[in-house]
């Protein structure tokens, strides 16, 4: 019975003392680390224990060893030295643990081998607590939002709970970036600020405060885990949202019925239609344009002529044809391909009015034409050709000596004159000669100047005379010689090109006029 | 008529003697209650103050430390001694432990003041005052607790058993040490420990 109780003493102190012995190797492999002095000595408990690594090329045998230490003048006392071996960094270290540790008192420790002093230092014991860490970590959760209560208990010392503080390191489960909290001699802590329903890992060290004591941190505590109460909306908030929301929704509502018009026809714009040009056309005729041509011939088309003021076609006449009629029929056939050309080109064109001079091949011989019956008006005065309302195309010629092609092209400007039942139009005109002199100042408006036809009738259709004719706007212009029946045909193919709604005639004959291209005009015009 | 007269005479006496009488007895009863009351200074439990002591006894080590010129004399003081067992401390009664507190802090404040004697560097000189000064606070507080320890503050050199309590050190440094170290070991130790403020920790 004796030796069982013996045997169980036994093997408790040695459980004791391994795991003493563990907590003294976890300490000193921690202290290992410390290079400055060479006896590292820490307070364990009541007890200090002063410990040197062994040298090398020596072999392990403590006995060489004496540890002594003193204090207050008092006599040198010896400690028993032992060794241990580090598992971790194979080392072996001897240390040696003082029975009756003096405090608050300077201590001299010295280490000989062999009645030699290896090691010296002086120290005062309650500067080197090395402490156990806290006890009974727990984490719970206190109901509100965000927050953890923690509370521990402190190392089993006397006299000593008032200088410590602890250190609350804390991390989100799988994190390892904790954030530290700093708290002095109060065991319990509420962290704050944490996120709702999450896991957190909190661990707790303590140190003395460093007044009367002083020491290292211990070492952290196994990690207690503990969970935040799931966060709920505030409701203040969430009505807010909702009234916030509601206002916004309001405010764009108004945006959007004040302007709907004008969203309206940015995001659906209507798309253009003729109708309002040819009234009646698609409602009465259903599209049909020759009946509609037919119905509305004469009046309806000198009236839609008429509502857009400005986009008046007029027949042009030039009132001189001389009879050569060599001279004529080659420059007709010459012109034929031309001719056609134009008109595909015209046809190609964009809604501005492309007008192309030609040069006449014979533009001298044509110029001294138009002299000739310029000087001998009473020639003219037979025909029965002009009308008032007709218009009339007066070629101005500057100089006479100057026969040159440049020269014919540039100061040449064409000029018309819309005469009409209104004489609006003419006023307009009358604004629109002005701004149509743009030769070099040779140029010299004649309005009332007008050819007179000597030889030939009027009728439209006569094979030797330039007739122009004048469309609205958007029409290209071509002034190539053609008979009376083109002329029709050019209303009808001219007419639907280029329509453009908004645009009231800009592309007036002025305008057109400056469109000539001095290159590349060439007039096909006059052919008498 | 002379019976009433010599009848008045002596009622006015027997009232002017009982006036007296009660007069006195009223103040007997002040006097007692002034005697047996004792008039307690509330016990200074925190020790936080002494913690300021301490941290300022360090601050003149660190002085000294820096100290060039006019840092005293080479001079010997009687020091308590500062080494703490605590098997032993725990052992001592707190009576004893009032007591040789109370005779270390009486010797430093001897030697403190004997060193500024030598002291001419006017920092030294005015933490060495600081020190003094806190020292007396300290007799205050403990006075304060109520240890029944000896009252006497000021103990002449001589007829202190000084083998049992004392050192000797022989420099302004090493006295300020063991100043340090006194107030941070057994001045501390038995202030946490006080009965009366046990008594309010409770």
């Amino acid at each position: 019975m004796r030796n069982d109780r013996l045997k169980i003493v036994f093997v408790l102190c040695l459980a004791f003392v391994s795991t003493g012995g563990q907590h003294l190797e976890s300490k000193v492999a921690q202290l290992l680390q410390d290079k400055a002095e060479d006896i590292k000595c820490f307070v364990e408990g009541k007890d200090l224990t002063c410990f040197w690594e062994e040298e090398e090329e020596r072999n392990n045998l403590h006995d060489q060893y004496t540890f002594t230490y003193s204090y207050e003048n008092k006599k040198k006392m010896a400690c028993v030295v032992s060794s241990l071996s580090l598992l971790a960094s194979n080392k072996t270290v001897f240390f040696c643990k003082l029975p009756k540790t003096p405090f608050f008192t300077t201590l001299v420790v010295q280490v000989y081998r062999d009645a030699q002093m290896l090691y010296s230092r002086s120290l005062n014991a309650e500067n080197f607590l090395f402490l156990d860490p806290p006890r009974n970590l727990t984490v719970t959760n206190s109901g509100k939002e965000g927050q953890l209560n923690v509370s521990w208990l402190p190392p089993p010392l006397k006299y000593m709970d008032d200088s410590l503080i602890y250190e609350v390191r804390y991390a989100m489960e799988g994190s390892n970036m904790g954030k530290v909290e700093v708290i002095k001699v109060s065991t319990m802590l509420v962290l704050l600020g944490l996120q709702s329903d999450t896991r957190y890992k909190v661990w707790v060290r303590v140190k003395p405060d460093g007044v009367a004591y002083k020491g290292y941190w211990s070492a952290w505590t196994e990690p207690v885990f503990g969970v935040t109460p799931p966060g709920d909306m505030d409701p203040l908030i969430v009505v807010l949202v909702l009234f916030i929301g509601l206002i916004l929704c309001l405010l764009s509502l108004t945006v959007i019925l004040s302007h709907h018009k004008f969203l309206l026809k940015k995001l659906w714009p209507d798309i253009p239609t003729p109708e309002h040009k040819f009234p009646g056309l698609f409602t009465v005729y259903k599209g049909d344009f020759k009946e509609w041509m037919s119905q509305n011939n004469g009046s309806i088309w000198g009236r839609s002529v008429h509502v857009y003021a400005e986009e008046l076609p007029s027949p042009l006449e030039v009132l001189s044809e001389v009879s050569l009629t060599g001279h004529a029929t080659s420059q007709r056939e010459e012109r034929k391909p031309v001719e056609e050309e134009e008109e595909k080109e015209s046809e190609r064109s964009d809604s501005r009015l492309t007008d192309r001079w030609r040069e006449p091949p014979h533009a001298h011989w044509l110029m001294e034409q138009l002299r000739a019956l310029q000087d001998n008006p009473e020639s003219l005065s037979q025909s029965s050709l002009l009308q008032s309302h007709d218009t009339y195309v007066t070629l101005n010629q500057g100089d006479n000596e100057r026969q040159d092609d440049d020269v014919f092209e540039e100061t040449v400007p064409l000029q018309t004159l819309f005469t009409t039942a209104g004489t609006s139009s003419l006023s307009t005109s009358r604004s629109d000669l002005g701004s149509l002199q743009q030769s070099s100042g040779s140029g010299r408006l004649s309005s009332q100047s007008s050819f007179e036809y000597p030889n030939h009738t009027w009728p439209p259709k006569g094979p030797g005379y330039a007739y122009m004719a004048v469309a609205d706007s958007g029409v290209s212009m071509d002034y190539s010689p053609m008979s009376s029946s083109r002329i029709a045909e050019l209303g009808k193919h001219r007419m639907y090109t280029n329509d453009y709604k908004n645009d009231i005639f800009p592309h007036k004959w002025p305008l057109s006029g400056q469109h000539i291209k001095s290159g590349s005009g060439s007039c096909t015009g006059t052919v008498w | 008529m002379g019976s009433v007269a010599e009848r008045s005479k002596a009622l006015d006496l027997g009232s002017s003697l009982s006036g007296g009488v009660g007069l006195v007895s009223v103040l007997m009863v002040f006097v007692w209650l002034g005697e047996n009351q004792v008039s307690p200074l509330r016990p200074i439990c925190d020790l936080r103050v002494l913690d300021h002591f301490v941290r300022e006894a360090r601050d003149s080590e660190v002085i000294m430390r820096g100290c060039r010129g006019g840092c005293g004399v080479m001079k010997s003081y009687f020091v308590p001694l500062t080494s703490v067992d605590f098997a032993v401390w725990e052992h001592t009664d707190v009576h004893g432990q009032a007591v040789e507190v109370q005779t270390g802090l009486s010797l430093l404040d001897q030697a403190l003041n004997n060193a500024m004697k030598t002291v001419s560097n006017s920092p030294l000189a005015s933490v060495l005052e600081n020190n003094i000064s806190n020292i007396h606070s300290l007799g205050q507080i403990l006075h304060s607790l109520d240890l029944q320890q000896a009252r006497s503050t000021v103990l002449p050199d001589d007829s202190v058993p000084a083998s049992a309590q004392t050192q000797e050190v022989s420099s302004l440094p090493e006295l300020l040490q063991v100043q340090s170290s006194f107030l941070r070991g057994k001045v501390r130790l038995l202030l946490s420990a006080a009965p009366a403020c046990q008594r309010q920790n409770s």
